[in-house]
């Protein structure tokens, strides 16, 4: 039996089918996958992610501290402004994906992936050195609710948050919905417009009632993790332990986007990093869908040209879409990209796929309030 | 759901129905497509193939997972359901009746069909 989240029991009430992630029993779906993909898609949808951890980053060398863990520049990170980071190791392989919010001046609020809390905290004081810093894993402490959905920012006007008092994208706030104190960010895990809440446990059940009889006149639906992962797909956000391991660097991953040139700091893997964006990479992360009918999964097989080029990392039946589509890291001699005909070894035979643009479909985020 | 009558399912979710003709429809119990979730594709086997009790003969994959689907009688088969290549969902909606998967020419029923269950006790094993 897996760890428990404060609406495990909820879960149970609502119906849900329970799976193992992580170390988590978490639900993989409520009344359907397809059903509760297109609820997030169309309306809005709330997501149990409170198998997710929250380590505290504070004191006076915090800022010195992420600058020597994360290839992102954070100390162009503005106060209550949230950045997409990787945790690399010496040799750019990464140990996990997150994001970090500066909360106060000298304190970050860092999100981890559920399987990776314990392995991330042990990291963080192995690199705690000589910094003047307190890392507190309060994952035990906090739920953490996403509610996604181009109506999301509806419900929570009608929980009296005004469109003007809600966050930017990648922002967070510090408010209470009904006297709850919680932190509410504008980020999530689905390509759409949307929200996380991080509230301690005690009030949880409470704000997910709220938050369900606001809901309710936008049909508001509980997702599982098999929606959580089809909507993630579909917005090629990457997966750590499917599209990110500590054999992968987030250039080869295609993250380059998200690595300042120009960060002066010495970091973990700087030399590796700074080298690929240079000089390149040997695999790189591409997308595709296919042309024929098969389902691309992970770990199946990726050929060009009658050679074997590389693997799935992940794939699946996409909703939105109507179409299979996968993602996958091929190696960079064959030249493969945007519109080249690829195969995917599925139970031994090849089926046809086309390398197309990620994300696979367009991401709604509201980037301003203003606009 | 109308559970047909004289169904022997086997332990991994196959059941095996005895038609007027002689001839045996196979498919998945309603367990195991509730089990499944959303259906998205099937793969069927070609006409005319033999296959052996235990063999894999088709594919069905859900949102989540590819899931092999296994002979419950060996024999030949005489019959695919092709409405489910097009529309797989059919099979989640009535996996007893339009969702069926294959006919087949069973070699020696009796025989094969020793190991497995009514349905009533089918639901028992698996509960």
């Amino acid at each position: 039996m897996g760890k428990h989240t404060v609406y495990y029991e909820k879960h149970l009430e609502l119906g849900a089918k329970i799976v193992e992630f992580g170390g988590w029993d978490m639900p993989v779906q409520y009344t359907g996958i397809i059903a509760e993909h297109k609820s997030v898609r169309n309306s809005a949808g709330l997501f149990d992610v409170s198998h997710m951890g929250q380590v505290f980053v504070s004191g006076s060398d915090s800022l010195g501290f992420l600058q020597k863990i994360v290839p992102q520049d954070i100390s162009k990170l503005p106060l209550n402004k949230a950045v997409y980071c990787q945790l690399p190791k010496e040799n750019g392989g990464l140990i996990d994906d997150l994001i970090i919010y500066r909360l106060e001046d000298s304190k970050y609020l860092i999100i981890v992936n559920a399987s990776n809390i314990e392995k991330d905290y042990k990291w963080f004081i192995k690199n705690k050195d000589k910094f003047n810093v307190n890392i507190e894993n309060k994952s035990d402490e906090y739920a953490m609710l996403a509610l996604q959905g181009p109506n999301a920012y509806k419900i929570l006007k009608d929980l009296s948050i005004e469109e003007a008092k809600q966050p930017d994208f990648f922002t967070i706030e510090e408010i209470s919905i009904n006297s709850i104190p919680l932190y509410l960010s504008r980020t999530g895990y689905t390509g759409e417009d949307g929200f996380e809440l991080i509230v301690k446990n005690e009030y949880a059940l409470k704000l997910w009632d709220i938050i369900f009889a606001a809901g309710e006149k936008y049909d508001l639906k509980p997702i599982g993790l098999g929606a959580r992962d089809s909507l993630r797909l579909e917005a090629a956000l990457m997966l750590y332990g499917n599209d990110l391991n500590e054999d992968t660097t987030p250039v080869e991953a295609g993250l380059k986007w998200s690595i300042p040139a120009d960060k002066e700091e010495d970091y973990n893997g700087k030399a590796v990093i700074t080298g690929q964006i240079k000089y390149g990479t040997d695999k790189k992360l591409i997308g595709f869908e296919m042309t024929e009918r098969a389902i691309p999964r992970h770990e199946y097989e990726i050929y060009y040209k009658g050679a074997k080029a590389g693997i799935v990392t992940s794939g699946g039946y996409a909703p939105t879409l109507d179409k299979n589509i996968g993602m996958g890291y091929v190696s960079t001699e064959y030249g493969i990209g945007s519109d080249s005909e690829i195969q995917i070894m599925v139970r031994n035979k090849l089926y046809n796929a086309k390398v197309v643009k990620r994300p696979f479909v367009h991401k709604n985020y509201k980037k301003s309030n203003q606009t | 759901m109308m559970v047909p009558e004289g169904i022997l399912c086997s332990k991994s979710h196959e059941y095996l129905l005895e038609n007027a003709d002689g001839s045996y429809t196979v498919g998945l119990t309603d367990y195991a497509v509730e089990q499944l979730g959303d259906i998205v594709f099937i793969e069927l086997p070609e006409i005319g193939t033999n296959f052996s009790k235990g063999e894999v003969f088709a594919t069905v994959e859900s949102v989540k997972a590819a899931s092999e689907i296994y002979m419950p009688v060996s024999g030949k088969i005489t019959e695919v359901n092709e409405k489910l290549v097009e529309t797989p969902e059919i099979l989640n909606e009535s996996p007893f009746e339009d969702g069926w998967l294959i006919k087949v020419e069973a070699q020696d029923a009796q025989a094969d069909s020793g190991d497995l269950l009514e349905y009533e006790d089918y639901k028992e094993e698996i509960e």
